[in-house]
């Protein structure tokens, strides 16, 4: 920090010196020690001219007039009103939130519970069925008379074609690994029992056993 | 700190210990003691009539629902000074700062009991402290103005000693080159000047 004086020692001294004199508060010493200089130093003297113009003009009262009385009157009332609370707008805005994320969370919840029952339901009957999965077999119990069959592989095709057609029977499943068929008779009114003796004694089927008497 | 200012701290703390217990007459009290002291300082923030009321309200409110818990780790016209200070910054935020500028209402605001003498010397000192900061012109007023010492006024701000000392060096280094008269011209110089 330098100095706006052309001077020594002291009147850096007394720069720093003048605020304080002018308001009283610097010991009797410092303030005769500046009368010293201010006596020999132009400069200073009016600087301290100035800064002592400067303090009388501080001291004038405002000049921006406030009733004082009706200033205390409003201040009086303000302490009987009680303050609007500033918590009060940052709890509203609190609940607005947690209110938004909890129907968030309900919205998820329905959301989860909608797919998890749309999926349970159709977990047991799966409306695909990839290539590798082996065709879903026949359930014999849903087709009533049905008989299994292994003919023998030296029997012609027509003669087979020969046989199902006079027993009124056809082909509802097979041949398995071991050249089994499931036959059912074409209609209702067809006797299972009676095609079943007749496959048996016909020459040429090794096998003929009723699906529902099979263990 | 002379004995007067003593003895004025020892009653301004008797009135906050009243104002303590819900004395709303010693609230009043002092509010009328201090009310023009303010009312300058804060001119030296804003020239808006309302927004001081409002200051000086927002002070003393704040005064009564602390009195209770003032220390007397200053005195008392440091501690409500601070507030006042805080508050006025605040309130500049909220309202928009306002410089020290010629009104066109001045002269319906200049009490009617003014000298010509005193008109011309508010004249001139308003030239001087347009030119400052907000923060200058807080410190020449502290200083000048009210008769706070550099640690009072480093409390009422909330900042280094030091940092007053720079305000006010600068301040006052503004003033003597802004200011026309008694200094003369000659004696003008720059603040790099030795």
């Amino acid at each position: 920090m330098t100095f706006p004086m052309d001077s020594g020692k002291d009147c850096v001294r007394a720069w720093e010196m003048m605020p304080w004199v002018l308001q009283d508060s610097a010991t009797r010493e410092q303030g005769a020690w500046l009368e010293d200089h201010l006596a020999q130093c132009e400069a200073c003297r009016a600087e301290f001219a100035q800064q002592s113009r400067l303090r009388l003009a501080l001291s004038l009262p405002a000049e921006v007039p406030v009733d004082v009385e009706a200033g205390l009157g409003r201040l009086l009332a303000r302490l009987d009103t009680p303050e609007p609370q500033e918590a009060r707008p940052r709890s509203r805005a609190g609940n607005w939130l947690s209110r938004a994320l909890v129907a968030a969370v309900l919205v998820q919840a329905l959301g989860i519970g909608i797919l998890g029952v749309k999926l349970w339901s159709a977990g047991d009957n799966p409306a695909y069925r990839t290539l590798s999965q082996e065709p879903r077999e026949i359930l014999p119990a849903a087709t009533p008379g049905a008989i299994r069959v292994v003919p023998d592989a030296c029997m012609t095709l027509a003669d087979w074609n020969a046989l199902l057609h006079a027993l009124r029977l056809q082909v509802v499943g097979g041949p398995n690994d071991v050249g089994a068929y499931m036959v059912a008779p074409v209609s209702p009114a067809s006797t299972a029992q009676h095609a079943l003796q007749q496959l048996r004694t016909t020459r040429g089927i090794l096998l003929a056993e009723p699906v529902a008497a099979t263990p | 700190m002379n004995d007067d200012d003593t003895d004025s701290d020892v009653t301004d703390r008797m009135l906050l210990q009243r104002m303590s217990a819900g004395d709303r007459v010693a609230l009043g009290i002092l509010y009328h003691s201090y009310h023009g002291r303010l009312c300058r300082f804060l001119t030296r923030l804003t020239r808006r009539a309302d927004v001081i009321e409002e200051v000086i309200n927002d002070c003393f409110w704040i005064a009564w629902q602390k009195a209770g818990s003032f220390h007397g780790d200053s005195r008392v016209s440091t501690w409500l000074m601070g507030i006042a200070y805080r508050c006025g910054l605040k309130a500049l935020r909220q309202h928009g700062d306002e410089p020290v500028e010629d009104d066109p209402r001045h002269e319906e605001r200049t009490p009617a009991h003014d000298l010509d003498e005193d008109r011309e010397l508010r004249d001139w000192l308003s030239k001087g402290l347009e030119r400052l900061s907000a923060d200058q012109r807080v410190v020449i007023e502290l200083v000048y103005g009210v008769g706070h010492t550099l640690d009072d006024v480093a409390v009422i701000m909330q900042c280094p000693v030091g940092t007053v000392k720079a305000r006010l060096f600068h301040a006052r280094v503004k003033l003597r080159n802004v200011l026309p008269g008694l200094a003369g011209d000659s004696a003008r110089h720059t603040e790099s000047a030795p």
